[in-house]
């Protein structure tokens, strides 16, 4: 008789993945125990004898990490592999599942982490800024349906087509459509993240030059603006950019840098938050 | 300012939820609840002053806003950001009396923000640690076959590494969070190098958190472009966050299209190949 998961099976699976993924997560094992919760209700639908549980399960405790939201795929994917293991399939063995495992978990975490937290949330996160100016909570909330709607129903799809197409769901990652897609967001991402910055960084100088008679003759920021709005922001960014990106220096490097720079520009009038109590 | 037992106390618990390992998942928990803008809103519920939340909350977003945290390694722990940072931020703005809608108000919230989620990868190292008590459990729950014990080891006992390692510092820090502000305001004055260099290290540290961003999204020195076609419309056509969005879904759809166009071009060219042959 064929064997055949059942919906409420594969969605507890799901939402077992979906909530539990990194929990526990530890450096060494990662998200390892999300994925076992996660194989644990198809396995126990699938097989009745202790052995064949066994073997199954044994199956998933190899190392898996990958970026969680559209690593979601890869879970559906593999449920739809232990069905084909449980009717009897001759080519589904451990090593298919594993070597599948281990050999998108790269590609999909480098893709998932430019698209989903690199671009979607910091989008999402731009827009909330955006309403919450002067101290409102509507973006705050906006972000909070929006993204979880969002990150929600996303990876439900992503399950389900993982577990439908198998390796044809992530021809839709990694095809030339994919690729458009990824190529356009990030376009959109770029745009919005420099709305972001002009909006909310401010880094400003407060150098003056003044006279003989005590009048200002050269105010750096004013004649700077007129050259291009927020021009010190957007150099700071490429620096920081540069600094992390061509030097490989790490974010917190970087900060203690900036610390440095804010002393020695303090010192000699180049930056003065112009503090009263 | 002060922190009632209380107030801590739900602070500690929304700690827990929200880090990344954290109890509430990884959508509701890290990407919601631990969003400092996010946090803000909850602090500000919780402190009983919504308006100076969302701001302090919105100033730390701009320095968190692409955490990306590739296999594991974090530079700054989200539950320190937004329930110990946020709070501390919330009670030393209304011990200066600086106004939170202020530049200086939100360079001062900045800087405590980042300082303390900094100091804070120790409670994500620490969560992580004592998690591997529990895999160990799981492993030998693995061996003897009780695998319904995944259950309490993936989404039960990590609760114990959050009580140690989220819910206890926070209610601590929160608690001492007052007198400490008030030590550092005392030894520390206002027109003095020091604190003229904690708020411009305030006004620069957002530079470091989009260039991580534009890390994600610039690979050659074109793609600044987007970058600064968004920074232009916001910070010289003065367009708002919101509108900017459309614009750049307009040539987001745009750039789609003709990589669309060039990809079908291929695929017609392929297939009069193949009626040639």
């Amino acid at each position: 008789m064929e064997k055949k998961l059942s919906k409420k099976t594969l969605l507890k699976s799901f939402h077992n993945w979906y909530y539990g993924h990194l929990t526990c997560f530890s450096q060494e094992h990662m998200q390892t125990f999300g994925y076992l919760c996660a194989m644990l209700p198809l396995v126990e639908e699938l097989y009745q004898d202790e052995d064949e549980k066994a073997k199954a399960m044994n199956t998933y405790t190899a190392f898996f990490n990958t970026e969680p939201q559209l690593g979601t795929v890869v879970v559906g994917m593999t449920a739809g592999l232990e069905e084909a293991r449980a009717n009897g399939a001759d080519d589904v063995d451990d090593e298919t599942i594993n070597g599948l495992r281990a050999g998108l978990m790269g590609p999909v975490a480098g893709i998932g982490d430019s698209l989903v937290v690199g671009t979607v949330i910091p989008i999402l996160l731009g827009i909330a800024l955006g309403m919450s100016t002067g101290g409102s909570p509507l973006g705050a909330i906006f972000y909070m349906v929006v993204w979880n709607l969002f990150a929600y129903f996303g990876m439900r799809f992503l399950y389900f087509k993982g577990y439908n197409l198998g390796a044809k769901a992530v021809e839709f990652l990694i095809g030339a459509q994919g690729e458009a897609i990824r190529d356009s967001v990030s376009m959109l991402g770029g745009i919005v993240i420099g709305a972001v910055s002009a909006t909310w960084v401010g880094v400003k100088t407060s150098l003056t030059l003044y006279n003989s008679a005590g009048e200002p003759y050269l105010e750096l920021q004013k004649k700077l603006d007129e050259v291009f709005p927020g021009i010190l922001t957007a150099v700071f960014i490429i620096i920081c950019w540069f600094l992390m990106a061509k030097k490989r220096l790490s974010p917190i490097k970087v900060m203690l840098l900036l610390v440095v720079v804010a002393f020695v520009g303090v010192l000699v009038g180049f930056f003065d938050p112009n503090l009263v109590y | 300012m002060e922190i009632s037992w209380l107030q801590a106390i739900l602070l500690g618990l929304f700690a827990c939820l929200s880090s990344m390992p954290g109890m509430g998942g990884t959508s509701i928990g890290n990407y919601t609840l631990g969003r400092p803008l996010i946090g803000g809103l909850v602090c500000g519920l919780i402190l009983g002053d919504i308006n100076t939340g969302i701001l302090v909350g919105c100033a730390m977003q701009i320095v968190y806003i692409a955490l990306v945290t590739p296999g594991g390694t974090v530079s700054a722990d989200v539950r320190a950001v937004s329930y110990i940072g946020i709070p501390l931020a919330m009670v030393a703005l209304s011990s200066y009396g600086l106004n939170a809608a202020s530049t200086e108000g939100a360079a001062l919230a900045t800087s405590f923000g980042t300082m303390v989620g900094t100091l804070g990868t120790v409670l994500f190292y620490g969560t992580a640690t004592i998690n591997l008590v529990w895999q160990h459990i799981g492993w030998k729950a693995i061996e003897k076959r009780q695998y319904r014990r995944l259950y309490l080891v993936d989404m039960g006992l990590p609760w114990i590494s959050h009580f140690a390692c989220s819910f206890i510092p926070t209610v601590i820090m929160c608690k001492l969070g007052a007198d400490v502000v008030e030590l550092i305001k005392t030894a520390l004055p206002m027109d003095g190098i020091a604190m003229k260099t904690l708020f411009t290290v305030g006004s620069l540290l957002p530079c470091v958190g989009i260039a991580i961003l534009l890390k994600q999204i610039v690979r050659n020195a074109m793609d600044f472009v987007p970058f600064l076609f968004g920074f232009v419309l916001a910070a010289s056509l003065g367009i708002n966050l919101v509108s900017a969005t459309v614009v750049a879904g307009m040539f987001a759809i745009i750039n789609y299209k003709i990589k669309m166009l060039s990809v079908r071009k291929a695929e017609v060219a392929v297939e009069e190949e193949e009626e040639e042959i």
